[in-house]
């Protein structure tokens, strides 16, 4: 035989003594009615403790920065008087705001604006989402939409400000062109006023909504999707059906997002109404800081903030708990 | 229930092809099994029935009628994922009623027949969770589930049992096969495991590289393999390949090996055409065509040294070294050789394979 075939005595005593070697297999089988073991340990939870120590720096630094004004706002809205003389007033600059009509036509006028901004930004924000996720043009599309973003609140108003123009204002000009506007300049009428503001905060933030949308799209699953199609679903309730509980959670982000800002970001309203005209955009971050800083008084205004940072917490909880339904993966 | 037919169909994503020129008739009714290592195209021609891919080239017909721009929503196919692809928001008894709600089942049809599926597939405990809280093989029966509750025109499979236990995938076997023929529902189901194609189909469709090798009954596949490939993917332990030399003499046409030379039927030499004649060729035998023993048979024999002895339950599996390569037989457990000791096997003539050296093509 060829030298292949011989095979090392060594490896052959290796097989035999594999061959050779004693196996014993005892197993006891339980007896099928036997009682069940109660679990004696669980899976444990996650450890947890080094988040803290981790996050303490950060923490400190957002104590020292950010909670020693927030606790000189709680002071000053129960005094009364400016930076001088001061005197503690109790819960007299919350009992005004009850009578005052300003504060309460603002809150109305906030609800309309934020509710308006909302429902148009997640709307078109979604829908353009969709048109551009998976286009040909899709990375020239997002950078085209994120310029708006890219301005400072108060430089987009100045440019709106020239856009509502009453005299050479481009939109100005299409809205009378065709007979939206009958007479009057857009920012300058009570009536339109509100709306011209709501626009410009949607043409500034809807690509905000667009770019976390096109996130969310992306995780969509796209194998659910095909199942979904071949168990007969068109391409709409499949939108429904698929996509849109995978949108929700990172939808719930966008609007928190959006209407938080709302109830804060006013720059561009200050650059284009002020409030007015005759307070018809006058919403209550406005009047806060009419009152705060044009009036300077400082008691009343810290009230009015305190009581829009807690009405803004209450919505934001309520927020979360909406959206906060099973999705993929958890229960 | 439909006759699928596939004509010249081609898959290209981008610049590569992964289906190839493909031409199947499935007749009504039949259950058709696509076999074929991973990446031969399986998925890609499951794909493009269902509708969920773009046919590059060719025409897909059901029952005479061209379906290549049809919805998959219009196409009435049900289909197992090879990745289930459930919903995980949806409880289990969701995820089956799914293709029922869509199609406005009433509400008494669907608990009848998700129960039903359910039972069938031993997953009714399941019911209320979430397919998160399932194992891989209670997902992939979901999956099943899924796509039995309605009664399509076409089922099709993708791997639907690969995640099973043997024991239940054998069970899944039978289920599902007579299913099939309870409904009467034509069947493509893609597998990679030849048992399953094998002990399930009427007809194999065998895939490599993007290409049909052969269509034919299991019994045609495995006992007339068209070419080496299909020999050597086809059968489990799989054929052994000897690379031997042609002679052609007076008492007829022998193969040539260092370790034999082994005398063709008189039928089988009518079979290899001239140019074969003086070549080399491939000379392929299974296992269970092989017989050993310890000493020298009568007749023709291949001489070789016993490389291990395989113990596979009811069976032996013993590797032979040759000069060039082993060869595997099987033999009953009460087999004495020991390695190193030199044997001798006995091919069965009936059972051998010739194939071109080249191309591999079968010459018979
Ligand atoms: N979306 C895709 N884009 C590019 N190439 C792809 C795509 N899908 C599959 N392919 C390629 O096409 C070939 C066939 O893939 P396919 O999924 O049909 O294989 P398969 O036979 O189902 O394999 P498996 O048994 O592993 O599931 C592979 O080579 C794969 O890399
Ligand atoms: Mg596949």
């Amino acid at each position: 035989m060829s030298q292949t075939l011989s095979l090392s005595q060594t490896t052959l005593d290796a097989v035999d003594r594999f061959r050779a070697r004693k196996v014993s297999v005892e197993v006891e089988a339980r007896p099928l009615s036997a009682e069940l073991p109660t679990p004696t340990s669980f899976n444990p939870a996650a450890r947890k403790a080094y988040y803290f120590y981790l996050m303490a720096p950060a923490i400190a630094l957002l104590a020292f920065i950010s909670l020693y004004p927030f606790f000189w706002l709680i002071v000053m809205a129960f005094q009364k008087g400016d930076m001088g003389a001061v005197e503690w007033v109790g819960f007299k600059n919350f009992t005004d705001l009850a009578s005052d009509g300003r504060f309460l036509s603002g809150w109305v006028l906030l609800f309309k604006y934020s509710a308006m901004c909302l429902f148009l930004q997640v709307g078109i924000g979604v829908l353009l989402a969709v048109i551009v996720n998976g286009s040909r043009y899709e990375k020239f599309l997002v950078t085209a939409l994120l310029m708006p973003m890219m301005m400072a609140p108060a430089v987009a108003g100045l440019l709106w400000l020239f856009l509502y123009n009453g005299t050479f204002g481009w939109y100005h000009w299409i809205f009378q062109s065709l007979g939206i506007l009958e007479t009057g300049s857009i920012l300058s009428s009570a009536k339109t006023s509100m709306y011209a503001l709501v626009l410009v905060d949607v043409w500034q933030w809807t690509p905000l909504i667009t770019l976390i949308a096109l996130a969310g799209l992306k995780r969509v699953p796209r194998d659910q999707m095909e199942a979904n199609m071949v168990d007969g679903a068109s391409p709409a309730r499949n939108f429904f059906a698929i996509v849109m509980p995978n949108l929700y959670p990172v939808l719930l982000i966008a609007v928190l997002l959006r209407f938080m800002d709302n109830f804060r970001f006013i720059d561009h309203i200050l650059v284009l109404t002020g409030g007015g005209p005759a307070n018809s955009t006058k919403i209550l971050p406005i009047y806060l800081f009419e009152v705060a800083f044009k009036f300077f008084d400082l008691g009343r205004g810290a009230a009015i903030a305190l009581v829009l940072l807690v009405v803004t917490i209450i919505l934001g909880k309520i927020l979360v708990g909406v959206f906060d339904r099973p999705t993929s993966g958890g229960r | 229930m439909a006759t699928v037919t596939i004509r010249n169909v081609w898959k290209y994503y981008n610049q590569t092809p992964a289906v190839k020129d493909l031409n199947l008739t499935c007749p009504d009714g039949s259950f058709v099994s696509i076999l074929g290592p991973s990446g031969c195209g399986k998925s890609s021609t499951m794909r493009m029935l269902a509708g969920l891919e773009h046919i590059s080239a060719g025409d897909i017909l059901f029952d005479d009628v061209r379906i290549n721009d049809l919805a998959p929503k219009d196409r009435d196919v049900a289909m197992v994922f090879e990745n289930y692809a459930l919903y995980p928001h949806k409880t289990v008894f969701e995820n089956i009623a799914n293709p029922l709600r869509l199609r406005k089942a009433s509400e008494a049809t669907i608990k009848d027949r998700v129960n039903g599926a359910a039972k069938l597939l031993e997953i009714s405990h399941l019911l209320d969770r979430r397919p998160s809280e399932l194992s891989g093989g209670q997902k992939q029966r979901v999956a099943i589930g899924r796509a039995i509750v309605r009664e399509p025109k076409l089922f099709l499979f993708d791997e639907p049992i690969a995640h099973l236990d043997a024991k239940l995938r054998a069970h899944m076997r039978g289920e599902i096969k007579h299913l099939q023929k309870t409904l009467g529902t034509t069947m493509i189901y893609v597998t990679h495991d030849q048992l399953e194609a094998l002990s399930m189909a009427d007809y194999i469709a065998v895939m490599h590289d993007g290409e049909l090798q052969q269509w034919g009954t299991p019994s045609e596949i495995f006992n007339h393999p068209v070419n080496a490939w299909v020999a050597g993917f086809v059968g489990e332990p799989a054929m052994n390949f000897v690379t031997a030399e042609i002679r052609g003499g007076g008492d007829g046409v022998t193969l040539k090996h260092a370790n034999f030379e082994i005398p063709l039927l008189a039928s089988q030499v009518g079979k290899l055409n001239g140019a074969a004649q003086a070549g080399t060729a491939r000379m392929g035998v299974r296992p269970d065509a092989l017989t050993i023993s310890m000493t020298r048979p009568d007749g023709p024999a291949i001489t070789g040294v016993i490389f291990v002895n395989e113990l596979l339950g009811g069976d032996m599996l013993v590797e032979v070294q040759l000069q060039d390569v082993r060869m595997r037989v099987k033999t009953s457990t009460d087999f004495a050789g020991k390695p190193g000791e030199t044997c001798w096997l006995t091919v069965n003539r009936e059972k051998w394979h010739v194939f071109d050296a080249g191309d591999g093509h079968a010459y018979f």
